[in-house]
């Protein structure tokens, strides 16, 4: 910001990177801990003082919760829920927020305000109604059912994120195709769409990363490895298997894997996703 | 984007062009289209999130046991919550937990927000590092963080004990353990409010500073009367939305805990789980749900009237 003399630049940096080491220690340490845990042969998990650094190195963990763990069963599940629910989403999410960024309509103000009002319910208060109305239509644990529950969570998010896009998208296009002779839906679909792909991306991944760590939800509404995502599967697991620390790290740290990529590779749609869905107004 | 020429071009086919059907603003018969665009996703949220609130509202002041719905209890349920002295255990640990928690993060935000704030090397290293605790699960935060704290395992337990000169359980003593769970959830939080802040800096004008510095400003000042006041709204959105969803935290003091020892860790949102998916009591777990939803209620309103604020520039 301002020009301070060479030496009180050369401390500011210091103390910059000071800290910032420190925070990023402090966000890494966890990490880090499940991974080299999970790298160590069982002798060397329960050391005192801790073993710092895996030595030996072993994949054996890893072998074992792929080959005689149910939780591969579980890391399909959360696969198939997320792709399903990132559909649903995307599919509804699409034609409300294009309604909304385009037209104005009795009612479009009032059902917006609806979908943001769903910030102030807590989980927990439709949880146990749904949880009664889900057995008693017979659709307790089912896939179906958490697709339609954490879909019905994303929706109102991803309805104002693409809402955002699609006003940035000039609305000349969706004439200028209209007078083509498109229909107005296909106005959306083969102008509008294509060109909301950054947008659709942003929510694809917010959503994604939703449903891959959603538990309370799923923990509740499933009774089954058929069903179970990854996070009840390893709850479960962790509390069945409470002294094979080894294998319970790698567990962990597998089911780190797919957010964490997903992350690096989009970090920035993930991040104008998430700013974009706490404040566009 | 919507420049003077769009709304000129909008007004051109609703004439008496013939050919594809203008758009909903030529009139009331218009409005069928996107209302049928926008309904199927109304529709969905409005049979998962609010009719069960009037289910719970009903499920609240009745007699349950387990599937069988019973008669009309009144406000039983809402009376025998309040009597209850693990009520107030339940509140005061929420709100330790809360305010606790926002005692830490935000202030981590702001400060970690304002050093990556300007460009230098290794900042676009710094910030994913920083951002990478919001992608991990509930579960696998506290997963991660009662091994960490073990005393078996955990190299914190370890090197706490090793400072204090005697066995360390944070998680075990009824004194510690609440401040073992808010670490734990200020880790995985603290980036959410980082990044929103973030964003913010980053949209203010250099202009601004370079005024204020002709104006003769000091650092402080520049963060008094120029940084703060454009992020002020930005932050106050991340403290509303982090609030509400401290308040109702299960997963991590469920998963650390189990909301022990001696209930010093079990929050109101924990207390609701236990009665109604341990104890099956579904009456009484929605009584006390629907006065969390109170408490977020009144937590929203200040929000909503926040962004409104915000989107009338």
């Amino acid at each position: 910001m301002e020009q301070p003399r060479g030496r009180w630049r050369a401390l500011h940096a210091i103390g910059r990177y000071a800290a910032l080491g420190s925070a990023s220690l402090f966000a890494l340490a966890p990490i880090y801990w499940a991974v080299a845990t999970s790298l160590k042969p069982e002798s060397k998990i329960l050391t005192y003082p801790p073993q710092w650094w895996p030595d030996p190195f072993t994949l054996e963990h890893y072998l074992n919760v792929l080959m005689q763990s149910p939780l591969p069963r579980n890391y399909l599940n959360s696969i198939l829920l997320a792709l399903g629910t990132i559909l649903l989403v995307l599919c509804l999410g699409a034609h409300a927020g294009y309604a909304a960024a385009r037209y104005n309509f009795r009612g479009k103000n009032p059902l917006l305000f609806l979908l943001l009002a769903t910030v102030m319910i807590p989980g927990i208060v439709t949880l146990i109604p749904v949880y009664l109305m889900a057995v008693q239509l017979g659709l307790h644990d089912t896939h179906l059912v958490l697709i339609l529950v954490f879909s019905a969570w994303q929706v109102p998010t991803v309805v104002w994120l693409l809402r955002a896009f699609f006003e940035n998208i000039p609305r000349e296009l969706d004439e200028a195709a209209l007078i083509d002779g498109c229909s107005r839906l296909g106005a959306f679909y083969r102008v509008v769409l294509p060109l909301a792909q950054p947008g659709l991306a942003a929510a694809a991944i917010l959503v994604f990363v939703w449903v891959w760590n959603e538990f309370i939800i799923a923990l509740n509404l499933t009774a089954s490895n058929k069903t179970r995502p990854l996070t009840v599967g390893l709850f479960f697991f962790v509390g069945e298997s409470s002294i094979e620390w080894g294998k319970m790290a790698a567990a962990a740290a597998a089911a780190l894997i797919p957010v964490i990529l997903a992350f690096a590779l989009l970090q920035r749609r993930f991040i104008q996703g998430l700013t974009a869905g706490a404040t566009k107004g | 984007m919507s420049t003077p020429g769009a709304t000129a071009a909008r007004r051109g086919p609703c004439g008496a062009k013939e050919g594809p059907v203008p758009p909903a603003r030529c009139g009331p018969a218009g409005s069928a289209f996107p209302l049928a665009l926008m309904l199927p996703a109304v529709l969905l949220v409005v049979c998962v999130t609010f009719l069960p609130i009037v289910r719970a509202v009903s499920l609240s002041f009745r007699d349950t046991s387990y599937l069988k719905v019973g008669g009309f209890v009144g406000l039983r349920h809402f009376q025998a919550f309040l009597r209850d002295p693990l009520s107030r255990q339940n509140l005061l640990n929420s709100l330790t937990f809360t305010f606790g928690s926002l005692a830490v993060s935000l202030p981590l935000a702001l400060g970690l927000a304002l050093l990556l704030h300007r460009p230098f090397p290794g900042r676009g290293m710094f910030r994913t590092v920083l951002i990478l605790p919001w992608v991990v699960s509930q579960l696998l935060t506290a997963l991660l963080w009662r091994w960490l704290d073990s005393p078996l395992l955990g190299p914190a337990a370890y090197i706490l004990s090793e400072l204090a000169g005697t066995r360390v359980d944070i998680l075990g003593d009824p004194n510690t353990a609440m401040a073992g769970v808010i670490l734990a959830n200020v880790w995985r939080s603290f980036p959410y409010a980082m990044i929103l802040t973030l964003a913010a800096l980053q949209t203010i004008p250099d202009e601004l500073y370079e005024a204020a510095r002709i104006d003769g400003a000091g650092r402080w000042n520049l963060f008094r009367f120029v940084t703060f006041p454009m992020i002020q709204n930005t932050f106050l959105i991340a403290t509303i939305i982090l609030t509400i969803h401290y308040f109702n935290m299960i997963e991590l003091p469920l998963v650390l805990t189990g909301g022990g020892p001696v209930n010093r860790t079990e929050v109101l949102g924990l207390r609701v789980y236990r009665e109604a998916f341990v104890l099956f009591k579904f009456g009484f777990g929605s009584a006390i749900a629907l006065v969390m939803f109170a408490v977020n209620i009144v937590v929203s309103l200040v929000y909503i009237k926040v962004l409104r604020a915000e989107s009338r520039y």
